[in-house]
This record gives structure tokens, C-alpha cells and sequence, in this order.
């Protein structure tokens, strides 16, 4: 009972976080809004039994993705009025990836519906049995994600650049 | 196993009470230490008058801290006009709330038994013994650096929200400065997992109950004592005081990333501080000083060297590991106030290349040497 009522709290601020993250203006009320989205992911994660992803997700999102975010803002913030623009040229193709991206997740969540909605909690997530199958089995996955952030941040660079050409 | 919930409800108000005490009770020490270091009388003036008497507690001053929280609550809570609203309202709790939240995961004593304590629970709880800690999890040292690098985000939104220039330096010198003191300090603590080889607080305060070489406990401290110089050094930059209180430095900076705050705002921020100083010496004994263990004392009794034994009823056995951990937390808050007082204050260049070129090489020259060793021993064990 009390599970069930801190579960949908908490998934109602994971998605309140992400909608202030959408539309606030100031990128430090983004990150402030991605930073609760992601502490209340985290709390999720830790109702669900998986504490060591929870342990994971607020240590290296929050703690240290979100910390150099915060950072970053606070330290390029010249007051510049660049962003009082609210939504960019990019709305229309942004929203409709995002019907799509909704649309596939909810026809998926249709078709499992009655099933198994609780992840494997318990034994396989503690700390040295999630350790070594990350270190032994999912070592792979794990690199080829760095491969993928490095192809995020030179995209970053290519639409900055692409963009009237100003430089930083 | 965690504790049954009336038991966590118990620690959590002892883990409560213990913090804002701590908090509280470190204002009057730093003052009255001070006074001692400076051959000065020190903190004397504060009392508390039985009332229809003239009675007066004096008790060294140990009211300053009382009469200080009074005067937070009661002054002008004075409204500044903030660069952005919803941060500068937010940053005190972001620094305040995580140093709080990292006791969670923090062993204070042994195990106890409700069961054998009162008679009268023996029903429901029968012999069975719980550890006591609020939250014990597999990856508790892991939590303790989660919560620590939030309270970064308070104290940067703090400078940055506060429309002014002395804030904003000073947020930018505490974001610089507490990311990379907080490398080095996950960096000394390696060294300690690989010989532990765990990261769960109560189990390694468990392994540290023995002794080494038949003579000297074995604490943390006697396998790594560089990396207890070197995380205590770290520990105490991330708390930002002397000498590495470069982000509030008052001589440069005002107050630093607080200076638009006031009364209780500004209080949380003193208080967050005060209680790091206990949170930290209490990470310290938890990681190297053996936590609630006394040497030869064990969930039975004494059992000395050379086959004495001397059993102790369980309560005083919890009652004594309590108070061990006390003393131990507040020597160690002493200690840290003696460094506070006794050097100046770091350059901002000096301050970073002291991180980055001084601290992070010997943690990484400690962490090989243990790795190393640790493996050395392995293969004389297989």
C-alpha cells in the first residue's frame, strides 16, 4: 500500500521534473528539472528493490553528469538573452519524434500488459553479483555506449558550428 | 538485514537528535578551542538563569550555541533580490538536507538485541540481533559519495542565484574546488575497498574488530595511514574550512557563495558545515579508526590477550559501543578544529594544484602500492 501510493509519487514528479525541463526557458531551471527527474528516478529504483542502480543512477547522473551541468551554466552564464526564444525551429520534428517515440512505447507496454511490470529485484542486484556481470557480461555494451556519447558530443559541436557559424 | 520499523524509527530520531546536536554543540567547541589555542578565556558570556533565582548556568559557555541558534531564528529575515528565485530558495536545503541523509548508511554501534535488552520484547523479537545503522545496504560507501557530490549543487546554486559578483566567485571557486578534492577523496578510499573488499559500512566495520601482529587493532589506519592523511585532507577541502576555505573567504569574498543570505538561510548553511565536520569524523572512524570497536571488546565481553576473559551483560556491551563511537567522532571533531585554527588560509593556484599535482598522484601512487601488495599476499595465500 504505502509502495503503491510512494510509487505514484514518485513517478509523478520523475515526469513533473521532465515537463519543467521541457519548458522552462533558463537552462538552469533545465537542469534543476532533469536533476529532480532523476532523483525520482532514482527513488523509484530503490522502491523497485534495485538499490545499487539507485546508488548508481543519483552518483553518477546527479553527482557528477549534472554537478559539471550546473557548473558549466553557472560558469558561461553571461546573462545572455539568447534563450527567451521558447521553442526553437526544431519543434515540429522534435514533437513528432516524440508521438512516435510515445506511440511505440505505449503499444509495447499494451501488448506486455498483465505481465511481468516488476524488474528482477533481489538477489542479482546486489552490489559484487551486479559487478561482475557488468564487468564479465556487459563489458561490450558498456564501451559501445562511450562510442555512442562520443558521436552525441561531435553532433553537438556539428549543429553549434552549423548554426551561423559563430564560435565560441 | 535492516531493522524492524519501530527500531528504525528509534535510530533515526538518535541520528537526528545526535546531527543537530553535534551541529549545535561544534559552534561552542571551535569558539572555545580557539580561546584555548589562543591562551584566551574564550566563550564565556552566554547563561541560562533557573528562573526566581539568581542562579546562573554558566557551564564554559556551552549556551553560545543555543544563543546562537536563537539569534538565526530571530533575526530579519532579510529578502534579497535573487538573480533567480526558485535556486537561491533552494540552495541552502540542496547543501543542507545530503550532509544530513549520508548518516543513514553510518554504523553507530554494534549489533543490538531488543530482545535481551527488555524482557518485555523478548516475545516478539526473541534472540534475534540488529545492526545499528538507519540503512544497511550492500553499496553504503557508495551512497555516502552520491549524497556528498549533491550537496556541490547547493552550494553552487546558492552563488550563482545570488546576483552578485562575490557570490558567484565564490560558487565558481566552491564548484572548482569541491569536484576535485572529491576525486581525490573516492581515490584514497579505493585502497581500503580493495583490502576490505567491500564497500558495505557495517561489514568493514566488523573486519576491523581483530587485531593485527597480535598488538595493534586492526583499523583502517594500520593498513593505510597515507590514505587516512590523505582522505582526511580531502575530507576536510570538501567541507570547505581553513586552510581551504577559499569559496567563503572573508577577506576576499565577504561571505562568498552565501554572502546574500541571512538569518536562518544563512544558519543552514553554518549548520550544514558544523554538522559536515561530525559526518566527516564520523566516515573517518567508521573507515579507519574501527568504527564502534574497541580493542579486545567483543558482542560477548573483553577477551584480552593471553586467554582473559571477562563477559559483559549485552546492554553495556551496546552502551559501550555507543560510547565508543562517540568519543571517537568527537576527538576526531577536535582534531579538525585544531587543523582550523592552526593554518592559514591556501592560495586559490596553490589550493588546485595542491589537488591536482600534489594529493591525486600519491593517492594514485598508494592506491598501486596497495594494489600491488594486496595482490602480492593474494598469491602467497593461494
Amino acid at each position: 500500500m504505502t509502495e503503491t501510493v510512494l510509487l505514484y509519487l514518485f513517478s509523478a514528479a520523475a515526469l513533473a521534473g521532465a515537463v519543467v525541463m521541457l519548458i522552462a526557458r533558463h537552462p538552469m531551471r533545465v537542469a534543476l528539472g532533469l536533476i529532480s527527474t532523476m532523483l525520482a528516478l532514482a527513488c523509484l529504483y530503490a522502491l523497485l528493490g534495485v538499490h545499487v542502480i539507485a546508488v548508481f543512477q543519483v552518483l553518477i547522473y546527479v553527482g557528477a553528469v549534472m554537478v559539471f551541468m550546473v557548473f558549466v551554466i553557472m560558469l558561461l552564464d553571461t546573462r545572455d538573452p539568447s534563450f527567451v526564444a521558447r521553442y526553437s525551429r526544431l519543434l515540429l520534428p522534435g514533437a513528432l519524434t516524440a508521438a512516435v517515440l510515445a506511440a511505440t512505447l505505449a503499444a509495447l507496454l499494451a501488448r506486455h500488459h498483465g505481465g511481468r511490470l516488476r524488474p528482477p529485484g533481489g538477489a542479482d542486484f546486489h552490489l559484487q553479483p551486479f559487478s561482475v556481470a557488468f564487468l564479465r557480461d556487459y563489458w561490450l555494451h558498456f564501451e559501445l555506449t562511450s562510442v555512442l556519447l562520443v558521436v552525441v558530443v561531435v553532433a553537438a559541436i556539428a549543429v553549434i558550428r552549423g548554426r551561423g557559424g559563430r564560435d565560441g | 538485514m535492516n531493522a524492524p520499523l519501530p527500531l528504525t524509527v528509534i535510530y533515526v530520531v538518535y541520528a537526528l537528535g545526535l546531527l543537530l546536536t553535534f551541529g549545535t554543540i561544534l559552534t561552542w567547541v571551535e569558539r572555545k578551542q580557539a580561546a584555548v589555542m589562543a591562551d584566551r578565556i574564550g566563550a564565556n558570556r552566554a547563561y541560562v538563569r533557573i528562573p526566581f533565582t539568581q542562579i546562573k548556568l554558566i557551564w564554559m559557555g556551552l549556551f553560545h550555541g543555543l544563543a546562537d541558534g536563537i539569534k538565526m531564528l530571530l533575526k530579519e529575515d532579510f529578502r534579497a533580490v535573487p538573480y533567480d528565485r526558485v535556486a537561491y530558495a533552494l540552495g541552502p536545503w540542496v547543501t543542507f538536507i545530503p550532509v544530513m541523509l549520508v548518516f543513514a548508511v553510518i554504523p553507530f554501534g554494534g549489533s543490538v538485541a531488543p530482545g535481551r535488552l527488555f524482557p518485555l520484547l523478548a516475545g516478539s523479537y526473541g534472540d534475534r540481533a540488529f545492526p545499528m545503522q538507519i540503512a544497511s545496504l550492500d553499496a553504503g560507501l557508495l551512497v555516502v559519495f552520491a549524497f556528498s557530490g549533491l550537496t556541490i549543487i547547493g552550494t553552487m546554486l546558492a552563488g550563482w542565484s545570488s546576483a552578485n559578483k562575490f557570490a558567484l566567485l565564490g560558487a565558481l571557486r566552491a564548484g572548482s574546488q569541491l569536484i576535485s578534492y572529491e576525486l581525490v577523496m573516492g581515490l584514497t578510499i579505493v585502497g581500503l575497498i580493495l583490502i576490505y573488499g567491500t564497500v558495505d559500512l557495517d561489514a568493514i566495520v566488523r573486519q576491523q574488530s581483530g587485531t593485527v601482529l597480535g598488538v595493534l587493532p586492526a583499523w583502517g589506519i594500520c593498513y593505510q595511514p597515507f590514505a587516512a592523511l590523505l582522505f582526511l585532507t580531502a575530507a576536510i577541502a570538501e567541507n570547505k574550512r581553513i586552510p581551504f576555505d577559499l569559496p567563503e573567504a572573508e577577506s576576499e569574498l565577504i561571505a562568498g557563495y552565501y554572502t546574500e543570505y541571512s538569518a536562518m538561510k544563512m544558519g543552514l548553511f553554518m549548520f550544514a558545515e558544523f554538522i559536515e565536520i561530525a559526518i566527516i569524523a564520523a566516515l573517518f572512524t567508521t573507515l579507519f579508526l574501527g568504527g564502534y570497536n574497541l580493542p579486545w571488546l567483543t558482542d560477548a565481553g573483553f577477551v584480552l590477550p593471553g586467554g582473559h576473559a571477562f563477559a559483559l551483560p549485552h546492554a553495556l556491551v551496546v552502551v559501550t559501543q555507543m560510547l565508543t563511537f562517540l568519543l571517537k567522532v568527537l576527538l576526531l571533531c577536535s582534531f579538525q578544529i585544531l587543523v582550523r585554527w592552526t593554518l592559514p588560509r591556501f592560495r586559490w593556484d596553490q589550493l588546485l594544484r595542491f589537488a591536482w599535482k600534489f594529493m591525486l598522484p600519491l593517492a594514485l601512487v598508494n592506491l598501486g602500492v596497495t594494489v600491488a601488495a594486496v595482490a602480492w599476499l593474494r598469491g602467497l595465500a593461494a
